[in-house]
Parts: structure tokens; sequence; C-alpha cells
């Protein structure tokens, strides 16, 4: 990879230059016999925030959850073409586990599991690492702390993660998913279910952890985008309309639909 | 003009009330008649199961007519079949249902296989009884040469299985998708998502299912008959015919003596409760599941 080539393209067009962690290519997916994308360029750069944005039903969703093969738990879902990570092909690898295990995930409603708060964040840790007690303890810290949650649940570790409230709940699976150091974090909506306090904080953290994780975040808000995002993905239709930075789709989108889809004239 | 449409509007409401004021006494009318028949049997129980209550009951063997005896090797029998009963059923039932509800969609023909599953399951949840036991009969006594405590149990738990399955089943598929693809997300196989998260979600549902079960079996008389038949003596030896609470109702029953009588009645008031009780502890942490 040509890691000189920092500045994004503010064209469309797909490229595997720059800084792309992820790099989708002509992928297509189907729900059973609906085609639900069609030709999917775009890539996901390395330490920057890049969302994707559109009316319901556009495939936003659709395209993040091909990036870590999580469709594959259903039946009848597929996908087409190529997602390479680091040069490897992601639909092609042999152990989706071990690819689950780079990229963390962080779903539209907070999902604990009904264990502790230590053995929450401990859970995706104790998959893949054998660690002595303290070293373990170590690193449920920092991820708590990296989530903004140490300070609010620190005494009470060994409680249900399923006590904590909507917003906390959510910050403990942001949590859980960075304890594993993944290279990518993907976020399906992780606000819709929250108030804006709360919303205010996890943005917040979309911006620090930005810093040493590649992210990617579906989201119907665009004022979350604007805020929170490096580049923007606009897709409409199972279509993927505009791609560039933030700034530049926002304030001089270069397609007459992405223009009235942030002006808030249709979706 | 207005009026008519508004009187008419009062009628209609008026008939929606009576409708809803009758339909609720029927409910209530079909309601105490399957209860005045519960409380007729239970009353009829407690009043000659209570008198008939005493230590020996525990402690001493089926006696002839006449010489005192007790149901110490009924209760025994009954405790150890059910026993084996759900130690070797309630496992099968668990892995059954676990596939049934985490793995039947991973594949067309897993999905396949499961849809014929679930069918044989559901006839076998409504299969009388009396057909497991001439199964076992069949299959277990015809061999061995002689009725045996081991077919008893082995037939009850072809009764525990599909209970159990379908529970697990219910109870599996109330765990929120949510948590699957979160544990997933992170890398989790599917055998071990089933193992640290959905049953875990699902424990008090699927104990509650184990309780019904025993509470099920607890009372059949059917499938012994032709399995572990009776035996007037305490006898420790699985392979040897076994005496059972429910069979011993049925013999004693039947019987032309009055303290066989009062030993039935007994015997049917200690199943009831015990049936009663698991439902009870069922019920308490099926509400602790909500």
């Amino acid at each position: 990879m040509n890691a000189t080539a920092l500045e994004p393209r503010d064209a469309p067009a797909p490229t595997s230059s720059g800084n792309a962690k992820i790099d989708i290519r002509n992928l297509s997916f189907h729900y059973g016999a609906t085609r639900a994308l069609k030709n999917i360029s775009v890539p996901l750069r390395e330490y920057k925030v890049t969302a994707f944005i559109g009316p319901s039903g556009c495939g936003k969703s659709t395209l993040l959850r091909a990036v870590n093969r999580i469709f594959e738990l259903y039946p009848n879902q597929r996908a087409e073409g190529e997602i390479f990570m680091d040069g490897e092909d992601i639909l092609k690898a042999a152990d989706v586990n071990l690819l689950r295990a780079r990229i963390g995930m962080v779903f539209q409603k907070p999902t604990p599991f009904p264990m502790s708060i230590y053995n929450n964040i401990a859970y995706g840790i104790k998959l893949y690492e054998r660690l002595p007690r303290s070293e373990l303890d170590g690193r449920i810290e920092d991820a708590l702390k990296r989530a903004a949650l140490w300070s609010e649940v620190k005494d009470k570790l060994n409680t249900s993660g399923l006590s904590l409230s909507g917003g906390q709940q959510q910050r403990l699976c942001i949590a859980r998913s960075i304890a594993t150091r993944p290279e990518v974090i993907l976020m399906d909506e992780p606000c819709s279910a929250l108030d804006p306090i709360s919303t205010a904080k996890i943005e917040e953290l979309i911006g620090e952890l930005a810093a040493d994780y590649t992210i990617v975040i579906v989201t119907h808000n665009m004022q979350q985008a604007s805020r929170a995002s490096d580049y923007t993905v606009f897709m409409y239709l199972g279509e993927l309309v505009e791609y560039g930075e933030t700034e530049k789709i926002f304030t001089a989108p270069g397609k007459k639909q992405t223009e009235q889809y942030i002006t808030g004239r249709f979706g | 003009m207005k009026k008519l449409t508004a009187s008419r509007g009062q009628v209609l409401y008026l008939r929606r009330r009576l409708a809803n004021f009758a339909f609720i006494l029927l409910s209530l009318a079909a309601a105490l008649f399957g209860l005045i028949w519960l409380g007729f049997i239970l009353y009829a129980l407690v009043k000659n199961g209570i008198t008939a209550l005493s230590p020996r009951l525990f402690s001493q063997d089926t006696a002839p007519p006449g010489s005192p005896g007790g149901l110490a090797n009924a209760i025994y029998g009954s405790f150890v079949m059910s026993m084996l009963a759900v130690l070797a059923g309630a496992p099968i039932g668990l892995l059954g249902g676990t596939y049934l509800a985490e793995y039947s969609r991973t594949s067309r023909s897993a999905h396949a296989l499961s849809f014929v599953v679930r069918f044989i399951n559901d006839i076998l949840l409504s299969a009388p009884s009396i057909v497991t036991g001439l199964f076992i009969y069949e299959f277990v006594v015809v061999p061995m040469g002689h009725f045996s405590g081991l077919a008893g149990a082995l037939s009850l738990m072809v009764i525990v299985i599909p209970v159990v399955a379908r529970t697990t089943e219910n109870m599996l598929l109330l765990v929120p998708d949510g948590l699957r693809e979160a544990a997933a997300a992170l890398g989790a196989p599917r055998n071990f998502i089933v193992k640290t998260i959905t049953w875990k979600a699902a424990k008090a549902g699927i104990i509650t299912g184990i309780l019904l079960a025993v509470a099920r079996i607890s009372g059949e008389t059917a499938p012994l008959l032709f399995t572990a038949l009776n035996n007037q003596f305490m006898s420790l030896n699985i392979a040897r015919p076994a005496a059972s609470l429910p069979v011993v109702i049925f013999q004693y029953a039947l019987s032309p003596y009055q303290d066989w009588h009062d030993l039935a009645w007994a015997g049917a008031f200690l199943v009831t409760a015990t049936v009663l009780t698991l439902s009870i502890i069922a019920r308490i942490l099926d509400k602790k599941r909500t």
C-alpha cells in the first residue's frame, strides 16, 4: 500500500490507493432473490471514521454487515464481489471467526451478555488469549476507560451488565469490542436507541478511538455523520451515489441526489 | 340527521357491551366447570389421603391384604425410574431442542432435517403413553426375557425427551438474535455461543421444562405396566421388575380390600403433592425468567 497518499480522492470512483484499510470492490448482496446491494466499490481508510448515510432500506447496514460476514449467521443471504482487508479477500477468508476477532462490531441495540460487567469484557479477550488474572484485569480496566465507562462501573464490576442504563450498556458493548484489540470497528447506528447526552458521549468517543482504529459507522442522523466522520458514503436503493470527504459531501455535494438528501428533501 | 347517527352509535355501543358481558359470563362458567371437578378430585384426595398417611408408608414395603404394609418399595421404584429417565432423557432433549433452535437455520439441509425432527417430536409429545410402553416391551423386555426397572426407566425416558426438546427449543428462540450476533462478532464459534450465551440466557426456562417433564412422568402408569411391571418387595437391582407408585395405586384401587384402598389413596396423595410442588417451582422459575 502506498502510505504517502494520505489525502482522499474526492471522486466516487473505487480506489485501492491511499491508506485504505478495507477496500470494497464490486460488492453485490442478495437476500434470497432480492438484490440489496449493486456493485458497491468504496475504500474504508485506516485511522479514519467513515459514515454510511442514506434513507431506510438503502443498504447501508447490509454493507456494514458484509464486512465481518455476520450475515452468514442466516441462510439465504450471500455476498458477491471482493472485500480486501490488508490485501486479503475477506469473503474468501477460510476462518470467519479469526476474521471477526480482527473486526469489532457495535449494534443498534445494546447487547450486554447475561453476565457480570467484568465477564462481558473478559468474554471476547478469553476467546483468543490466555492471560494471567492481573493482566486481564488491566485489559478490562483499559477497555472500560477508553469507552468512558470506568468511573461509573469500577466499584461494581461484578454486577450484571444488564443492570446498566441504555447508554452505559452501549458503552459497555464498545468497551467489549475494543478490549479484543481489533483493527476495525463497525458501528450499526450505535446511538439510535440512546438519549442526546449518551449520544454526545459516544460521538466524542468515536473521535478518540479513530486515533487507533479504522471506524465505520452507519447512521440515520446526518448531523452525526457530519460531526463524527471524516469520510461519508451516501447510498440510495442499494447503490453508492457519492463518496468523499465528509466536509465536501455536506458543503458541496457532487450529485443532485446527495444534495437533496442532506438538505432533507427526501429520506 | 346528526341525532340519528348519534343514536345509532349508541345502539351499536350498547350491543357491543352486551356481547362483551355475555362473553365474560360464558368464559367464567367454562372456567368454573373445569375448576369444580378439580376441586372435587383434590378434596377427595386430601380427605382420604391425609388420613391414610403414616410413617410406615415410607418404611415398609407393600404387603398382602390384612398384614401391615407401606409403599416404600413403590416410592423408591418411582424415584429411581424417574431419576434415571430424566438423567438420560433430559440431555438428549436438551441437545435436540438446541439443534432445532440454533442449527436449523445454518443451511438448507439442516432446515429440512429440523422440519422432520420437529414433526416427529410433536407426534411423540402427543402419542398415548401406552404406545411407549409397548415399544419398550418389544425392544427391551422381550429380548431381556423379563420385566425390569431399567425397561420402566427407558419407557419414561421416551416421554421425557420430546417434552424437554420442545421447551428447550421454545426458550432458546426467545433469546434475541442480537446476543448471538454480538458474540459471533467477537469471533466466537457457534458451539461456544450456545454454551456460553444462549443456554445461559435461557437457563430458567430450560430448567422449568425439565421440571415439567419430571412432573409429567411421575404420574404415568401405562408405560410402566408392560415394562417395570411391579414388585412386592424392595428391589435395588434395576434389572429386576420394580414397583412404582402409579402401578401400585392402580392395582390397590381395583382390589376389594379396605387397607389396600387406604394405601392407594395415600399413594395418590403423594404423587399429586409431588407434581403440584414441581409445577409451583416451575411457575416461580418461569416468573423469574420474565
